[in-house]
């Protein structure tokens, strides 16, 4: 998928003055919220921070241990029957997945939801090579309709209305005109499922990987995911490295908490494990399942500060969490993953110099951190980030001489107190709105009042202190 | 040097990003259910069955059971159903046959499909379904109605305590069942304007008979 992070500005622009976007994010976001926080504290908060703890320990071993448990993942995968395929980038995943199209002669295929698809560009790859690629997740098929990209991790369509929904699905899906969600989804069920059935190739992403018994886990709740993967002749998943965990312990944990943090549920309706092709005897599901371990940027990041990140099991609660997010919606953000964690993996995945507004695109209140389920701590990840832009000089000019005359003045106590001096009484002079290239600041913000006294004042007058003494 | 050989090796560059851990001896349960009382442990399931929009029939009988079916059948003469064989209802198939319903297996236009399960989840209300001999997927995913046959026997506390009975078992049981899916409720979707809308891709209607 191309990158425009680095419009991120504009973009917010438009989004914020886009009064459909408006409400159905606003509602979107506050709905996941709080279903989260029911959900994940069912039992107590101190029950929920404790879950959290376990899930954020079993992801931070199992980073640790990534390359072991990959070549046992491997193994097992392998002893179950599914072949596994190895890809440095997307290209070369895209690459796998149309050979294994050609070798069983396949030319229809139905996706579930992949947020690493997107990534690699798949369905153009596929498209452009003359087959037939249909989303199913029904979000995912509005915005293929829509020729759009999903907006969220979890919720694809979640900038979008009611109305702007059922418009499209008259104008390109020949829907008769229905106010009714249900209807909607009626018809998306009745136009999809006999595409389901004709279909030659299934392609999944993946929640995660078990290493100890090589089974690929998928979570879902409208079922697409398991027609996917059992009516088509071939299955194919797409999964970054980073997913493996080591035992079955461990993803008990981690499938329970991703529902909670993502939809507020305490499973999803199908909490789903392939275990490779159809066996004898059995009269469905597919005769070949490959599955596609992607990298794209991700060993890049494990040697890093940044390996944190790879620990996200994609719930999407910093995104319903952010204010940012909140006030944007997802598409600003320009790539794949939107809110906090793709500020923090856009610019990892994609190249800092293709990303300079992400980094800036949050207010550090921390919300990310708090409601994420492997505790991840964004904040600090996204200051880092910023430390690294202004080191490799894409701090901009003003913000160089800024900072230089702001060291020049703090340096001197007479000068750092005549600047808070200055400051106050000229705040009278002020107009209410700065012209040019500084409205940005004035639009949206009001100039504090400052206090009849500074604290060095007070300071001065309660304890006598001399001005030059440090 | 190939993709996998240069990943691994990548991976293998520095050092590890986290300082060792060893993992709990108790992963605590993310649903906290007592497992001493059968009684509480089914009370609890039913509850949590219906909470996640199904619709549970407790029978003491087999002929009960055979009752909740053909009710639920009404009209329809075609079955997507398992090999009886694997639904614990002993005289299911008798009874079927002789009020003229046609069991069919991968059939698309099936408006029922019938199964057993392999386990229930006392926690969350769900049903643990493997596929195998006999198990076809498609019974649980294609009809818009799907029932379900759970023992009372077969509620366990939670996903955690499915796990570690599996595991107790060697988990080579588990790797060979090419398919296992845990059901919890009617299959949904809420991505128009956050609306919950039941079936959207598998069935709108889950119902379990729950025996003895």
């Amino acid at each position: 998928m191309q990158n425009r992070a680095n419009n991120f500005i504009p973009m917010a622009q438009v989004a914020l003055n886009d009064a459909d976007l408006q409400t159905a994010v606003s509602f979107g976001t506050q709905a996941g919220f709080n279903k989260r926080q029911a959900a994940m504290f069912a039992d107590g908060e101190a029950h929920g921070q404790a879950m959290r703890q376990q899930a954020a320990a079993i992801r931070r071993r199992a980073l640790n241990n990534l390359p072991e448990l990959l070549e046992q993942a491997e193994a097992n995968m392998q002893a179950n029957g599914i072949q596994v395929l190895w890809a440095v980038d997307g290209e070369e995943a895209n690459r796998h997945a149309l050979e294994i199209a050609r070798r069983h002669a396949a030319q229809s295929v139905v996706k579930s939801k992949s947020m690493v698809t997107e990534e690699t560009g798949l369905n153009h790859a596929l498209e452009a090579a003359g087959l037939d690629v249909l989303e199913t997740d029904l979000g995912e098929y509005i915005v293929q309709l829509g020729e759009e990209t999903p907006s969220h991790i979890v919720v694809p369509i979640l900038h979008k209305t009611k109305e702007s929904i059922r418009d499209l699905l008259i104008e390109k899906a020949h829907m008769p005109p229905t106010d009714d969600p249900e209807t909607m989804a009626r018809f998306a069920r009745e136009t999809l499922r006999p595409r389901f059935l004709a279909a030659d190739m299934g392609i999944s992403g993946g929640n995660f990987i078990i290493a100890e018994t090589g089974s690929l886990a998928l979570v879902s709740n409208e079922g697409n995911a398991r027609l996917v993967t059992s009516l088509p002749r071939v299955h194919v998943a797409f999964v970054g490295i980073e997913k493996v965990v080591a035992t079955v312990e461990d993803y008990a944990t981690l499938t329970q908490v991703l529902p909670r943090s993502a939809t507020g549920q305490a499973l999803t309706v199908y909490t789903h494990l392939v275990n490779g092709p159809r066996q004898p005897g059995e009269a469905d599901g597919p005769e070949h399942v490959y599955v596609i371990l992607l990298d794209n940027g991700r060993s890049a990041i494990y040697n890093s500060d940044y390996c944190e990140a790879l620990a996200c099991i994609r719930c999407g609660a910093c995104l319903n969490g952010c204010p940012v997010y909140q006030a944007t919606g997802g598409h600003a953000y320009g790539w794949v993953y939107p809110g906090p964690i793709g500020a923090v993996v856009t610019p990892l995945l994609t190249g800092l110099e293709n990303a300079t507004p992400l980094p800036y695109a949050s207010t550090l209140c921390g919300m990310c951190k708090e409601v994420c389920p492997v505790d991840i701590d964004i904040p600090r990840m996204l200051l880092d980030l910023r430390r690294d832009l202004v080191a490799q000089g894409h701090g901009g000019a003003v913000w160089g001489v800024g900072m230089k005359a702001w060291a020049w003045g703090a340096k001197s106590p007479t000068r750092f107190g005549l600047g808070g001096r200055v400051a106050a009484s000229g705040r009278r002079f002020m107009p209410q709105r700065l012209p040019g290239p500084l409205n940005g600041w004035t639009d949206y913000r009001r100039t504090p009042q400052f206090a009849a006294k500074s604290f060095r004042q007070l300071w001065q007058e309660r304890k006598g202190a001399d001005d030059e003494q440090p | 040097m190939s993709s996998r050989e240069r990943i691994l090796e990548k991976l293998r560059e520095g050092e590890r990003p986290f300082s060792p851990s060893n993992p709990p001896a108790f992963y605590q349960p993310m649903t906290p259910v007592a497992d001493d009382d059968p009684a509480a442990l089914r009370a609890r399931f039913v509850v949590e069955a219906q909470k996640a929009a199904c619709v549970v029939h407790p029978v003491k009988t087999p002929e009960a059971a055979i009752g909740v079916i053909l009710h639920l059948l009404g009209g329809e003469t075609a079955v997507s159903a398992w090999d009886l064989a694997q639904i614990p209802i002993p005289g299911l198939a008798d009874a079927l046959e002789q009020a003229g319903k046609t069991l069919v297996g991968q059939d698309a236009s099936a408006r029922v499909g019938l199964t057993g399960v392999d386990a229930a989840l006392a926690a969350t209300g769900s049903v643990v379904v493997m596929s195998g001999n006999g198990r076809w997927r498609t019974a649980s995913l294609l009809p818009p109605v799907h029932i379900a046959v759970v023992q009372g026997n077969q509620i366990m506390p939670h996903l955690e305590s499915w796990w570690a009975a599996q595991k107790a078992d060697g988990l080579e049981h588990t790797r060979q069942r090419s398919n296992i899916v845990i059901i919890t409720g009617p299959s949904r979707t809420a991505d128009i304007a956050m609306q919950l809308v039941m079936g959207m891709h598998g069935p709108q209607e889950l119902h379990l008979i729950l025996l003895g």
